[in-house]
C-alpha cells in the first residue's frame, strides 16, 4: 500500500501548481482552471486520508465537493461571458471598475 | 351595605361629565353648557353634604379606587379616596363655591354676550373636578396630578380671552410660574416614594406614620445619608415648593395678580375654593409630616408672615377693584401659611373655610360691580353705587368687614385664632414665630385700610363717571350667589368663636371638635402631640387668654378701617396714596417684583443656558464629531487598498493566509 505521504505531497503540489496559477495568471479561464486544480488537490487529501482509516466520509465530501466544483464552474463560466461581453476579452486585469 | 361614602367618587366625576358634555355638545346646549355645568356641581354639592353629615356621624372612608401601576417588588402606584372631616369639610366648600360660580357664571358670561361659552363651561367643570379629586387623594401622587391638572385648568380659564394681548401671556405666566414650584414638589413626590416605598396620607402605613415611627427609633427607612429629622425637613421643603407656587406666597406670588385677566367668576373660583386653596390644603392634608420638622414649620411660618404684610402694603394703593383683592388674596393665603407653621392647624383650616367664603363673595360682588360699570375696573371711575345696587352694597360690606377682620364676621374669629396661636406657640420662645407674628399683626392694620378704601371709592361719595350715575342692572343669577355668600360670610365665624368659648366657659368650639374625630393619626389632636414633641410647640404650657390678642388684632383692623374711612368717605375723594411720593410708586409697582424676576431671567438663567449651550456645542458634540472625523479620516486611506484587479485580492488572499499559518505556527511552537 502506498504510504500517505505520498499522497500528502501530491496534493500540495497540485494545490501550489493551483495557487501559482491565480497569481501570475490574467486569463479568466486559466483562474477557473487554477481553482480546479485546488479544489481537487483537497479531494485527494480527503480520498486519501478516508483509505488510511478505512472510514468513507471523507470519500463521500470528496463527491460533495465534485458537485460543488460542477456548479462552481457553471457560474464561473457565466461571470466569465458577462466579462467577455462587457471588457471585450477575458483579462481579469481590464475589468477595475469596482473599486474606490 | 353601600354607604353614602361609596358614592364619594361621584363627586369628582359629576364635574368631569358636565367637561365633557359642554365640551362635545355644548354649543348645541341653550346657554352653552350652563346647565349641565350647574346640575353637575349641583349634584356633587348634594353629595358632599351628605358626605359632610355621614363624617359628622363619626364614619370615615379610605379606599383604593384603582390601581394604574402595579409595582413589581416595588410601590404601586394607586388612585383612592380618603374622606375624613378635613377633606369633606373641604369637598363642601368646594362644591359650594363652584355651584355658586357656575350659576353667577350665567348673569356674568351669558347675559353679557361673551362667545365661546362651551370652552368656558367646559374649562371650568374641569377645573372644578380637578380639585375635588385633589381633595379626595389618598396619596401623594395623585395629589401631584391633579395639582398639575388644577393648574393647567388655570391656564385655560385665565387665557380665555386669547385674543386680547393681556390673557393669553397671564394664562402663561400663571402656568409657568406655579411649574416652578411644582418642579420641586415633584421632586418631593419622588423623594417620599424612595425614603418611605409609599406615599399614603393616612393609615399605620402611611408616609406622616412612617416617618413619625422613624423619629421614634420604631422603624427605619432610607434617608440618604441624612439624619432622619434633616431628611424629613428637606423632603417637607421640596413639596412646599409645589405649595409656594400655588397658594401664591413670596416669592412666586407675581402669577397671581396677573391671572386677574381671567373672567370674574374664574378669579372667585381660583382664589377662594380651587387653584390657591390648593397649596395651604396640601399642607394641612400632610401636617403630620410638617408637625415632625420644627425648621419647616418655621420656614412655612415666615413666609406666610412676610407674605401677610408684603400683600397687603402691595393693595394699599392699587387702582383696580380686582387687583386690591389679588393682593387681599395673597396676604389671606399668607396668614394660612403662617398659623400652620405657627402650630395653629385648626385656626389654618378655618381660615380656609372663611376665606372662601368672604374671598368668592367679593369677587363675584367685584364681578357684578363690573357688569354695572360695563368692564370699567377702575375704582377712581365709580363711586355712588350704594343706593343703585343695594344688595351688591349689602353683600360686598358683609364680605369687606369679614376681610378685614372686624367683629363678628367670619374673618374676626379665624384671623384672630391664626394670630392667637402663633402667638402661643412663638412666647414659648421662638423668635421665628414672634416676628412673623408681628408681621401678621401689622398686615391686619393694612387690610382694614385697604379693604375699606375699595369700599368707599367704588360704593361711596359722589358717582366720578358717566357709567356710575347710569349702572347696568344685574339679575337673580348674580344676586342669588351674592346673598348665599353674604350671609355665610356673617356667620361661618360662628362655628369656632374660640374667645366666646373661653369666656363663657361653653363648648362652641364645633370646628375644633369637628376636626379631633376622624382617622387615628389625621386629628387635630394627634398633630398637637406631633407638635409638642417634635417642634416643641406649647412646651412651657404657657396659658395666654384669646381676648388681650384678640382685642389687639381687632383694634388694628378698626384703626386701618377707621383711616380709610376719614380719608375716603367722602363725597369727592382725593388720591391720598400720592402723598406716599416714591413709596407709592415702589408699591404700585409691587416692589419691581417683576422686574426683578425678569431680571433673573435674562441677566442670570440666560447667560447660564448660553454657558451650558456653548458646553454641548463645544465639548459634548465635538466629541462626538471628533471620533466619527477620525473614522472618516481612517476610512479614506484604507480604502485604497481595493484596486479592482482580481489577482491583487488573490494576492492579498494569500498573504494573509501564510501570515496566519506563520503566526499560528510560531504560537504554537511548531517550528521548535
Amino acid at each position: 500500500m502506498v504510504p500517505p505521504e505520498f499522497y500528502l505531497l501530491l496534493s500540495a503540489a497540485v494545490f501550489c501548481i493551483g495557487l501559482f496559477g491565480i497569481l501570475t495568471r490574467r486569463n479568466a479561464l486559466l483562474f477557473l482552471m487554477s481553482v480546479e486544480l485546488m479544489l481537487n488537490a483537497a479531494n485527494i487529501n480527503l480520498v486519501a486520508f478516508s483509505q488510511v482509516w478505512g472510514n468513507v466520509t471523507g470519500q463521500t465530501f470528496a463527491l460533495f465537493t465534485m458537485a460543488l466544483a460542477a456548479a462552481e464552474v457553471a457560474i464561473g463560466i457565466g461571470i466569465i461571458l458577462v466579462l467577455y461581453r462587457n471588457f471585450d476579452g477575458v483579462d481579469v486585469t481590464d475589468a477595475t471598475t469596482m473599486r474606490w | 351595605m353601600a354607604g353614602i361614602l361609596d358614592f364619594a367618587p361621584a363627586i369628582v366625576l359629576l364635574p368631569f361629565v358636565s367637561f365633557l358634555v359642554a365640551l362635545s355638545v355644548g354649543d348645541r346646549l341653550p346657554k352653552g353648557g350652563a346647565y349641565a355645568g350647574i346640575a353637575a356641581t349641583a349634584g356633587s354639592l348634594i353629595l358632599s353634604i351628605a358626605t359632610v353629615l355621614t363624617v359628622a356621624g363619626g364614619q370615615t372612608y379610605d379606599a383604593t379606587i384603582y390601581t394604574w401601576a402595579e409595582g413589581i417588588e416595588a410601590v404601586d402606584l394607586t388612585f383612592g379616596v380618603l374622606i375624613d372631616p378635613l377633606s369633606a369639610m373641604m369637598l363642601l366648600i368646594v362644591t359650594l363655591i363652584a355651584f355658586l360660580v357656575h350659576v353667577f357664571s350665567l348673569g356674568y358670561m351669558n347675559d353679557e354676550g361673551e362667545t365661546g361659552l362651551p370652552r368656558y363651561y367646559a374649562g371650568l367643570g374641569l377645573f372644578t373636578a380637578s380639585m375635588l379629586g385633589f381633595v379626595v387623594a389618598d396619596n401623594l401622587l395623585m395629589a401631584f396630578m391633579f395639582f398639575e391638572l388644577v393648574g393647567l385648568c388655570s391656564y385655560l380659564l385665565i387665557g380665555f380671552h386669547f385674543r386680547e394681548p393681556g390673557p393669553p401671556s397671564a394664562a402663561k405666566k400663571a402656568f409657568l410660574v406655579t411649574r416652578f414650584g411644582d418642579y420641586f414638589f415633584l421632586v418631593g413626590v419622588v423623594a417620599v416614594f424612595a425614603t418611605f416605598g409609599t406615599a399614603a396620607f393616612a393609615g399605620s402605613e402611611s408616609f406622616p406614620a412612617l416617618a413619625e415611627a422613624a423619629l421614634r427609633g420604631e422603624a427605619s427607612v432610607t434617608t440618604f445619608g441624612f439624619e432622619p429629622q434633616t431628611w424629613f425637613t428637606i423632603v417637607g421643603l421640596l413639596v412646599l415648593g409645589g405649595v409656594i407656587g400655588k397658594s401664591a406666597q413670596f416669592p412666586l406670588h407675581t402669577w397671581l395678580p396677573d391671572a386677574m385677566e381671567g373672567p370674574t367668576p374664574v378669579s372667585a373660583l381660583i382664589h377662594a375654593a380651587t387653584m390657591v386653596a390648593a397649596g395651604v390644603y396640601l399642607v394641612a392634608r400632610m401636617y403630620g409630616f410638617y408637625a415632625i420638622s420644627p425648621t419647616a414649620l418655621a420656614i412655612i411660618a415666615f413666609i406666610g408672615g412676610f407674605t401677610a404684610l408684603f400683600a397687603a402694603t402691595m393693595g394699599l394703593v392699587k387702582r383696580e377693584i380686582k387687583q386690591v383683592l389679588a393682593y387681599s388674596t395673597i396676604s389671606q393665603y399668607g396668614y394660612m401659611m403662617l398659623a400652620l407653621g405657627g402650630g395653629g392647624y385648626i385656626a389654618a383650616t378655618f381660615h380656609l373655610m372663611t376665606h372662601a367664603f368672604f374671598k368668592a363673595l367679593l369677587f363675584l360682588g367685584a364681578g357684578s360691580v363690573i357688569i354695572a360699570m360695563h368692564h370699567n375696573e377702575n375704582m377712581w371711575d365709580m363711586g355712588g353705587l350704594k343706593e343703585k345696587m343695594p344688595v351688591t352694597y349689602y353683600t360686598f360690606l358683609s364680605g369687606s368687614l369679614a376681610l378685614a377682620g372686624i367683629f363678628p364676621f367670619a374673618g374676626f374669629w379665624s384671623k384672630d385664632e391664626v394670630l392667637y396661636e402663633t402667638l402661643l406657640h412663638g412666647l414659648d420662645g421662638n423668635p421665628i414665630l414672634l416676628a412673623a407674628y408681628a408681621m401678621g399683626l401689622l398686615a391686619v392694620f393694612f387690610t382694614g385700610f385697604y379693604t375699606f378704601r375699595m369700599v368707599f371709592l367704588t360704593f361711596h361719595g359722589n358717582s366720578r363717571s358717566q357709567t356710575a350715575q347710569d349702572p347696568h342692572d344685574v339679575h337673580w343669577n348674580v344676586k342669588f350667589p351674592l346673598v348665599v355668600l353674604g350671609v355665610l360670610a356673617a356667620v361661618a365665624g360662628l362655628v369656632n368663636m374660640v374667645p366666646v368659648a373661653e369666656l363663657t366657659g361653653l363648648h362652641i368650639e364645633y370646628l375644633h371638635q369637628w376636626l379631633e374625630h376622624g382617622i387615628a393619626g389625621l386629628t387635630s389632636e394627634h398633630y398637637s402631640t406631633l407638635l409638642h414633641d417634635f417642634a416643641g410647640y406649647g412646651e412651657a404650657g404657657l396659658h395666654l387668654s384669646p381676648l388681650i390678642p384678640g382685642a389687639v388684632s381687632l383694634g388694628l383692623a378698626l384703626a386701618g378701617s377707621g383711616l380709610a374711612y376719614l380719608l375716603y368717605n367722602v363725597p369727592e375723594p382725593i388720591r391720598h396714596t400720592d402723598r406716599l411720593g416714591r413709596i407709592k410708586q415702589i408699591l404700585y409697582n409691587n416692589y419691581y417684583q417683576d422686574e426683578y424676576q425678569v431680571w433673573l431671567a435674562n441677566g442670570v438663567t440666560r447667560p447660564v443656558a448660553r454657558a451650558a449651550n456653548k458646553f454641548d456645542g463645544g465639548v459634548v458634540d465635538g466629541v462626538v464629531n471628533g471620533v466619527s472625523g477620525v473614522s472618516l479620516f481612517a476610512g479614506g486611506r484604507v480604502r485604497r487598498i481595493q484596486t479592482g484587479v482580481v489577482s491583487n485580492y488573490a494576492a492579498l488572499l494569500t498573504l494573509g493566509l501564510t501570515a496566519l499559518i506563520l503566526a499560528f505556527g510560531i504560537l504554537g511552537g511548531w517550528f521548535v
